[in-house]
């Protein structure tokens, strides 16, 4: 994939295509997780997950700390069993079969080098266990070292290598063993900012290249979407929503993706009327209109939330859904402003693309804003994130 | 010192007198292994000699104590590392409240009284023995096995404490990766966690070989009638003393000080090997410094200097300076005996005494050191003939010290 | 047992079934019949006569509390202040050791910990271990040198003229009290080390900024992070001091017997290994309520020990 990524900082591709030892295990492998509950005495981390992975997929589990992902995780690559249901990988059940003997790779948050061997001997772990000799380990260490393009780094220690390059070797050493499917729990947490962004780019680049099942877990929406052919979003041990990044974000199905994807003013009311998907709802800023998640027939009286995004808002006078706000304070954030108003109590963010110039606007000047009705969604009354 | 946390000066004075009182001793022992005189001191300065080295490897006890005791802390280490690896993964493993039951089991060897656990030790080895019909001859009452037996006891708790410490250090995280990428749990254990316990195991070994081979509470038990160099020196100390074991602390503590200077240059090389700025250093630029500073120069550069001094030991004769220190001695015996004499026959000419005070110090105390050193009725039988006083510094008129003996004529004849 | 199968089965699980078994076999073979059952024994043979090889296992090796009975009243049913002396003895003069110990030895955990720095605590840390690679029956024999009627102090002292005649440190006990405090010194500073070193610097620092004395800081904020530290050290020092053998027997005046080298004489003297048994129990039982009570009083839990 050459040029896939420009930046300045890091040799960005790998210039070699991944070759791997046997042919025989590329068949791509679906994982089951059926009705999957992982419990630890009365306290239910992971409750009735049901979904299947599809082979050569790279599926993100999103979610805030504590949802159960990193539960999820360990007990798809072996650390623990699920309480009720079962987990399958290419249809086979993987009750009993402990970590070492899955094919699954799980690169660990701290990436978990071992920090007395060399980088190659970090890499050729795999192999060493499986009884294959020194030349041939090294020979192969040799290999995937070029892949993550750090040739030459095989005899440094681990704490010679900066932190992006470490992040390669703990990939690569996943790759060594040849799974099917490589499991990521939050790796990039550790990593700077620039350094962060640029490695997801490169983890979608090595996850096409090798054409492997990718699961991986984390708390940046920003990573899940990017990287991501399918997100989970995760809320208290259930899995709300399943479905592509732009869909998570445009149509979410729960009040807790609407409000955890994304920034999102949420207006609470109850439903006064609904015409096909159109529904009219009755709030304290008056009657605003949104679309139905999911083409939902509400009954009128019901309460619901309508989201509309900060960037969906509008300021100016005569638009639909027209509402009367107060200014509070403005955010600089360099490429947008964040406007922060607020409504007969409800507070209110409108962000817009910086374009130049200053703001000026007095603490109570009223700010009319509004939007159109389809691009605010509706949706039953439920939990929010973060409240 | 830091100013700003400890009273600057007068922590470097405390610290000062502090260290002065942990070296003092044994400086002045040091010193003592080179002065002529048969009693180790330092006043008054007789002839700087080595003829102290040569008596200390003359004694056959202490060497066969020392053959002993190499036997003794190898096997420990051989038992007690192991051990206490085993106790400390076990601690590791276990629930809070069972973990804090048995680390006080396993603490409570280091606890005990080394006498005690000596006692427990050939009691319990020698009941076994016996219930199950062994002869005497049996290891059951064999002193190398009770000796093993008993120090393994408390010497593996301090080999599990440096374990211990070690694997708070550890990430679990880096076993279950190694699981993950397809090692059996035992392939883990011997590839990552063995290796990363290394150093520990080094610390250990060395921690409990020293363990073993300074022991004496226990060992003075278990080796019933057998002796190890501890035992030896301690039985040497206690009847009667002379300027070898001074010789000796100069042997050891020259080995330690060759084990801590090149220890410390090890650490220093490593650190700065790991911080990665050796190629700015002036002294890890410059390759012959480098070479210089290498633990291996260092030791052969100590060892060299001190096979250097002990071979030019060996050519110094101090005879002619003691031959000049006795025959001062005599003169100076000679006169104090006159003077003795004559303050005699003054009292003689007042009262009419029965006994001379010589005599009677002899009598009271039949060694010259017996009545000062050796603790009340322990053993008072003597291997060797304690070298006397020298009277230089004895008080002119006669008393009933502990040195009375000294002014009897046969403690007079130079010993050995 | 179900929590110690539980955990032989994690051990298995994360180590393999050769480290299980490992582990197992040698902490049961530890606890069993290194720490466990020779106590036992020892506890046994204290309520046994001494009988001749012959008769034991005969009808007359029956249990009897003779030899603790002894060191109560002696052989004419009077009080045996004479050995009881010599064990109260022993714990004064251990107790009197370890509080020399704790003041000479907080100031330097404190100064190692907080003052030293790089070169200077490197130096020290060394200074520490070194001398306590030295055998101890050689250490005690340096306080012999130095305390002996013809040692250096007597020597110096007498030669400057401040006494005339050579001053009996031995039989004074000043020699024997110097010597047991010096063979602890480690097992003192490096307890209390640990504990002192987790402080913040900035805590003290803070402290002082607010106008505290150099006494107040150290009463208030450096002391109570201390005391884990100084319990340990404390507990360990007094153990082993009353406890000691080597120091006792070398340094001891001839008036003064150490508790130890009572338990000592009736092994090696008077070959009556049973009463010796219980002298060991005895000592063993009132050292260690002496440091469990000590421990409940500062509010201190054995497992702090070793630390």
């Amino acid at each position: 994939m050459p040029g896939a990524v420009s930046s300045g900082i890091l040799p960005s591709v790998f210039p070699v295509p991944f070759s791997r030892l046997s042919e025989s295990s590329m068949a791509t492998r679906d994982i089951v997780l059926d009705h999957v509950s992982i419990r630890f005495g009365a306290y239910t981390a992971v409750d009735n997950a049901h979904l299947v992975i599809k082979g050569g997929e790279f599926f993100s589990f999103l979610g805030p700390s504590g949802c159960g992902k990193t539960t999820l995780l360990r007990c798809i690559s072996g650390f623990s069993e699920p309480t009720e249901g079962r987990v399958l990988i290419g249809g086979q059940d993987m009750k009993g079969i402990g970590p070492n003997k899955r094919p699954t790779a799980l690169i660990f948050q701290n990436l978990a080098l071992f920090p007395l061997m060399s980088v190659a001997d970090n890499i050729a772990f795999p192999l060493e266990v499986r009884g294959i000799g020194r030349k041939e380990r090294r020979k192969r260490a040799e290999e995937l070292l070029e892949m993550i393009a750090l040739p030459g780094v095989g005899d440094k220690k681990v704490h010679e290598l900066s932190g992006g390059q470490r992040q390669r070797v703990a990939i690569a050493r996943a790759l060594a063993v040849e799974p099917d499917i490589l499991l990521l729990d939050e790796p990039l947490s550790a990593l700077d900012l620039k350094l962060r962004h640029h490695m997801r780019t490169e983890l979608r680049t090595i996850q096409q290249q090798v054409g492997l099942t990718f699961i991986y877990i984390t708390h940046d929406q920003g990573e899940a979407l990017t990287m991501s052919d399918r997100v989970a979003v995760m809320n208290a041990g259930v899995i709300e929503q399943v479905d592509p990044p732009e869909t998570i974000y445009n149509r979410p199905k729960t009040s807790f993706v609407a409000s955890f994807v994304g920034q999102s003013n949420a207006i609470e009311g109850k439903v006064a009327s609904q015409s096909e998907t159109l529904v009219s709802v009755e709030t304290p800023l008056g009657r605003l209109q949104g679309r139905a998640a999911g083409g939902r027939q509400y009954k009128t009286g019901e309460d619901c939330i309508l989201f509309i995004r900060p960037e969906q808002l509008s300021l100016g006078d005569g638009l639909p859904n027209a509402i009367e706000a107060k200014w509070v304070k403005e955010e600089f954030e360099g490429n947008a402003r964040q406007m922060f108003l607020e409504a007969n109590g409800v507070p209110l963010r409108l962000s817009r693309v910086n374009l130049g110039g200053t703001a000026d606007t007095l603490s109570g000047a009223a700010m009319p804003v509004g939007f159109e009705p389809d691009q605010a969604i509706v949706l039953p009354h439920g939990v929010l994130a973060g409240a | 010192m830091n100013r700003g946390t400890g009273g600057g000066g007068v922590a470097a004075g405390f610290s000062l007198l502090f260290f002065s009182f942990l070296f003092g001793p044994l400086i002045i022992m040091v010193i003592t292994a080179f002065n002529s005189s048969s009693f180790p001191r330092i006043t008054p300065w007789e002839c700087f000699t080595t003829e102290w080295f040569g008596v200390l490897f003359a004694n056959d006890r202490l060497m066969s104590g020392l053959l002993n005791s190499l036997v003794i802390a190898v096997s420990v280490v051989a038992i007690a590392v192991p051990i206490g690896l085993a106790g400390a993964l076990a601690l590791s493993e276990l629930s809070s409240r069972l973990r804090a039951v048995l680390y006080t089991v396993l603490i409570t060897p280091i606890l005990i009284p080394g006498v005690v656990l000596g006692i427990s030790t050939i009691v319990f080895w020698g009941a076994l023995g016996r219930s199950v019909g062994a002869e005497y001859g049996s290891f059951f009452f064999d002193g190398m096995f009770l000796t093993l037996a008993g120090q393994v006891t408390f010497i593996s708790a301090y080999a599990m404490l440096v374990f211990l410490a070690r694997l708070q250090r550890f990430d679990p995280i880096l076993t279950e990766a190694a699981l993950d990428l397809g090692a059996t749990p035992g392939q883990a254990f011997r590839k990552i966690l063995l290796p990363f316990l290394g150093p520990a195991i080094g610390s250990a070994a060395f921690l409990t070989f020293l363990a073993s081979f300074e022991n004496y509470n226990t060992t003075v038990f278990t080796i019933l009638s057998g002796n190890t160099f501890t035992t030896a020196l301690a039985s040497k100390v206690r009847h009667g003393t002379d300027p070898s074991l001074s010789a000796l602390a100069v042997i050891i503590i020259g080995i330690t000080l060759i084990g801590a200077i090149v220890h410390e240059a090890h650490t220093r090389r490593k650190e700065v090997l790991r911080t990665g700025i050796a190629t700015r250093s002036r002294i890890y630029g410059n390759p012959v410094l480098k070479t210089l500073v290498h633990p291996l120069t260092v030791f052969l550069i100590l060892a060299g200097i001190a096979g250097l001094a002990a071979w030019q030991g060996t050519r110094h004769d101090a005879s002619v300076c003691k031959q000049q220190i006795l025959d001062d001695k005599r003169a100076r015996q000679h006169e104090l005996l006159e003077e003795q004499r004559r303050k005699m026959q003054e009292q003689q000419k007042t009262t009419a005494p029965v006994t001379s005070p010589a005599d009677a110090a002899g009598k009271a105390n039949p060694s010259p050191f017996g009545g000062a050193f050796s603790p009340n009725g322990l053993a008072p039988g003597q291997e060797e003939p304690a070298p006397a006083a020298a009277p230089t510094d004895a008080p002119a008129t006669a008393n009933p010290s502990p040195f009375g003996g000294a002014f009897t004529p046969n403690g007079l004849k130079p010993s050995q | 047992m179900q929590a110690l199968r539980t955990a032989l089965k994690e051990i298995a699980g994360k180590h393999g079934l050769g480290a299980a078994a490992f582990v197992g076999i040698a902490v049961l073979i530890w606890v069993i019949f290194l720490i466990a059952l020779p106590q036992i024994a020892m506890l046994d043979y204290s309520f046994r006569f001494n009988l001749p090889a012959s008769d034991v296992g005969g009808p007359q090796d029956v249990y009897t509390l003779e030899n603790y009975a002894y060191f109560f009243q002696g052989n004419d049913g009077t009080v045996n202040t004479l050995d009881i002396g010599i064990l109260v003895r022993t714990l004064v003069a251990a107790v009197f050791v370890t509080c020399i110990d704790i003041m000479l030895c907080y100031p330097i955990a404190f100064i190692l910990a907080h003052s030293a720095t790089g070169v200077a605590a490197r130096m020290m840390v060394i200074g520490l271990i070194v001398p306590f690679w030295v055998n101890e029956i050689l250490r005690a024999f340096a306080f012999r040198v130095l305390f002996g009627a013809t040692g250096l102090i007597n020597g110096v002292g007498m030669s400057m003229g401040l006494w005339d005649q050579p001053v009996d440190f031995i039989r004074a006990d000043v020699a024997l009290y110097s010597g047991l405090t010096y063979a602890y010194i480690l097992l003192m500073v490096f307890p209390i080390f640990n504990a002192v070193e987790a402080l913040d610097r900035n805590q003290i620092e803070a402290a002082r900024d607010m106008g505290a004395s150099w006494w107040r800081v150290h009463w208030r904020v450096v002391l109570p992070v201390a005391k884990p530290g100084i319990a340990s050290g404390a507990t360990m020092v007094f153990m082993l001091t009353a406890g000691a053998l080597a120091a006792p027997q070398i340094l001891g005046g001839p008036s003064s017997l150490w508790f130890t080298q009572l338990i000592y004489q009736w092994f090696n003297e008077s070959a009556n290994w049973q009463r010796g048994s219980a002298y060991a129990v005895i000592l063993l039982i009132v050292c260690i309520s002496f440091v469990m009570m000590l421990m409940r009083v500062f509010k201190v839990s054995i497992g702090e020990i070793g630390r």
